[in-house]
């Protein structure tokens, strides 16, 4: 039970994910992004192992970026006619723009969450592989994705010896950003340097190994599509049509 | 004799944007089960002619090639891109960029699928090759969190799964530590034994081949063959005796030092002393802590414990580049300010920079911008310099220069410390060994008494290094 979600096929639930934000972005009501958006949590609370810290964190930014989209929707609404059902200083919330503002709010975090929910429960290389078999994506951007993805903790590790080495030289770390964003050019000009060598040795080092780019006939790794992602496709659509619909039984 | 797999017939080959050849008229066959070396000096083409061989050029880079290049008796422009690369393989030279799975398992299943393997046959086909080559246990490794020599054999191992008939080396242990290289190829001379391989090797450093190869090509820099001759053991580099300058005043004074990072302890109990103009060589095997000394020693980690005494400590990173924060080499020697003009020139008058002044610190040759590196931080009255693997990849034209580098700056007083695994170049030039092993220091020794002592030097996964005196008789 606690698996379900990682085991699901990953194009399947990018399929899912993508479907359920499109779906979810034509009901302006408040209701159905709130509903959705418990949906979603209740799904992870239930059918997966997700680090829930590091979760709450990354979960932190849409937090806040959700409430301030609820506190000036309801300070600076453009509209301020209809009936007032809150107010305190000189703030007259109206009903309309209580509405839209949790609309707004609810959308905010059940994006957030789905989106989460995918990058917590899925393993890139097995997603990268999925869209080859599944969504036929080109083995060319496919394995070009991967090689990316081995270089990452190469290039951080870049990152920092470069970093120490200015630092070394006296290359203060400045305190204005837009300086510091200017300075980065000097980490970034020897990095890019470097990382363009090492793409050029993994394109030889693939196509000495006979990649050219063209279809496959086989995978060793088969990614399939099984039961278990029916029944979570029926999950998933039965919660889709359940917070499509909330606006007909309140 | 037996039959021929390459033919080159005045081969030349050029660049789109060069007007120099990197190839001159090449001229010579390869026959099956040859053990074959081309060798040259940095920049003669070598790589340029493994390239053509597995055809990742001219495609790849529009090279303009004249002549015949006769792959299996057939012209080498009728193979179709990636049908002759399961009968050549290639082993390349850096270890970090020839993946792009995340397991060695899925590396080699890689390899199977651009070869339409049916997928029955994979399991087995893996299977066979990790038992042939000796890593089955490494089946599921991450491949990332191993180190260069392993990455190398399962390089080797992705090339070997295709059965291929030729395996092309592009200088596979320039970036492998000398004991592990040794083992490397000791382990490729079974694999030859067994499957009965044709090997085509480009190397710089033949030293540790030992007599591995039955033939060598020998190009120089224009890419002109000068020799193809049978292939004879080589000597490392000769590199000039140096009669120390060390002067007996204490610069350097390490005591108690600890680092640790992330909880986990990188150094502990490191003591020692450096003289004014001693180069010390610090050695020990990979992950034993060198690198976290040096980046101690310079004060890019804090230290957990313990005191250092020093005037100024510069540091010289494996890639120079890294320290440059400027447009020109005059500029980058001036950066921080500290040193006069007056005496900015006479600093780049020693390191012969001159010529270089207003060149981009990038754009010039490796050995230059590690003479830029050293000049900047001597600017900056750091006269204790760091150098870390300075001679790792290096040709013997570099391994002089770095020399020369090194000597005249300790003849006029600085003091280094320097992290290698070459020992003939340690002999070359150290005043003293501080041998490190685990994060604790097995001791300082004046660099006389470390040499014959060969259990010393294995236990820090070291070679001795072949005797400068028993070469200078066979020179003589």
């Amino acid at each position: 039970m606690r698996n379900l979600l990682h085991d699901m096929n990953p194009s399947l639930k990018f399929v899912l994910v993508a479907l359920s934000m499109f779906a979810i972005a034509f009901f302006f009501n408040p209701l159905t992004p709130f509903i959705f958006w418990i949906g979603i949590l209740l799904l992870q609370v239930f059918m997966s192992k997700v680090n829930w810290k590091a979760w709450s964190l990354f979960m932190l930014p849409f937090a806040l970026g959700a409430f301030g989209y609820l506190w000036t929707t309801i300070v600076f609404a453009a509209d301020t006619n209809g009936d007032v059902v809150w107010s305190f200083l000189e703030f007259q919330v109206t009903a309309e723009q209580l509405e839209t503002a949790l609309s707004l709010a609810f959308r905010v975090m059940a994006f957030s969450t789905l989106s989460l929910m995918f990058a917590f429960t899925t393993d890139p290389v097995k997603f990268i592989m999925s869209l080859m078999q599944q969504l036929k994506l080109s083995p060319k951007l496919a394995y070009g994705v991967l090689v990316g993805y081995q270089f990452l903790p190469v290039m951080k590790d870049q990152f920092q010896q470069i970093q120490q080495a200015h630092r070394l030289r006296g290359a203060e770390l400045e305190k204005n950003a837009l300086r510091r964003l200017l300075g980065m050019r000097r980490i970034l000009i020897p990095m890019l340097a470097g990382a363009v060598r090492n793409a050029e040795r993994s394109a030889f080092a693939m196509e000495a190994r006979g990649f050219t780019g063209e279809a496959r006939s086989d995978y060793f790794e088969v990614i399939k599509l099984r039961k278990v992602d029916a029944a979570m496709t029926a999950v998933f659509l039965l919660l889709l049509i359940a917070s499509c619909s909330a606006e007909y039984w309140f | 004799m037996h039959e021929t797999i390459f033919s080159f017939r005045n081969v030349r080959f050029r660049f789109p944007d060069d007007e120099q050849l990197t190839l001159t008229d090449l001229s010579f066959d390869i026959h099956r089960g040859e053990r074959v070396v081309i060798s040259g000096p940095s920049g003669c083409g070598k790589s340029t002619l493994v390239y053509l061989l597995n055809r990742l050029y001219p495609f790849n880079c529009d090279g303009i090639i004249s002549g015949s290049l006769q792959l299996f008796g057939k012209d080498a422009e009728e193979y179709a891109p990636g049908e002759i690369n399961h009968r050549i393989a290639t082993v390349f030279q850096d270890p970090d960029s020839q993946f792009c799975m995340p397991t060695v398992e899925e590396e080699l299943a890689f390899t199977l699928e651009n070869l339409h393997v049916p997928r029955e046959m994979m399991k087995q086909k893996i299977t066979e090759v990790l038992a042939l080559t000796g890593l089955s246990a490494l089946r599921h490794e991450v491949i990332q969190s191993l180190s260069g020599g392993m990455k190398q054999r399962v390089a080797a191992a992705c090339a070997l799964v295709m059965e291929p008939e030729v395996l092309l080396l592009d200088e596979p242990i320039s970036h492998l530590d000398p004991v592990t290289a040794k083992e490397f190829i000791l382990w490729l001379d079974r694999l030859q034994h067994e499957l009965d391989l044709t090997i085509f090797a480009v190397e710089h450093r033949l030293d540790l081949w030992d007599s591995f190869f039955s033939r060598e090509i020998q190009l120089d820099r224009s890419g002109s063959i000068i020799g193809d001759k049978l292939a004879t053991a080589h000597f490392p580099v000769l590199l000039p005796e140096r009669a120390s300058t060390m002067v007996p005043e204490t610069v350097l004074k390490v005591n108690g030092m600890a680092v640790k990072s992330h909880g986990k302890e990188l150094l502990s109990g490191l003591s020692f002393t450096a003289n004014r103009g001693e180069i010390m060589v610090v050695a020990g095997p990979n992950g034993s802590g060198k690198s976290s000394l040096l980046k101690a020693l310079c004060g890019i980690y804090a230290l957990d414990a313990g005191s250092i005494q020093a005037p100024g400590i510069g540091f010289v990173p494996q890639s120079p580049e890294y320290l440059f924060l400027e447009k020109t080499v005059g500029r980058e020697l001036a950066f921080s300010g500290i040193a006069s003009s007056a005496q900015l020139n006479d600093l780049m008058e020693r390191l012969r920079l001159k010529e270089i002044e207003n060149a981009h610190p990038f754009s010039v040759s490796h050995g230059q911008k590690r003479r830029v590196a050293t000049g900047a931080m001597l600017a900056d009255r750091r006269t204790v310099l760091l150098m870390d693997e300075p001679t790792s990849g290096q040709d013997a034209a570099a391994l002089h220069e770095l020399h020369r580098l090194i000597s005249e700056r300790a003849d006029e007083g600085v003091t280094f410390l320097i992290v290698t695994h070459d020992m003939e170049f340690a002999e070359s030039l150290a005043d003293s060994v501080l041998l490190i092993k685990d994060g604790k220091m097995t001791g300082k020794y004046p660099a006389q008494d470390v040499w014959n002592h060969a259990e010393l030097l294995a236990e820090h996964h070291l070679l001795p290094p072949k005797g400068a005196g028993r070469l200078a008789e066979s020179f003589a």
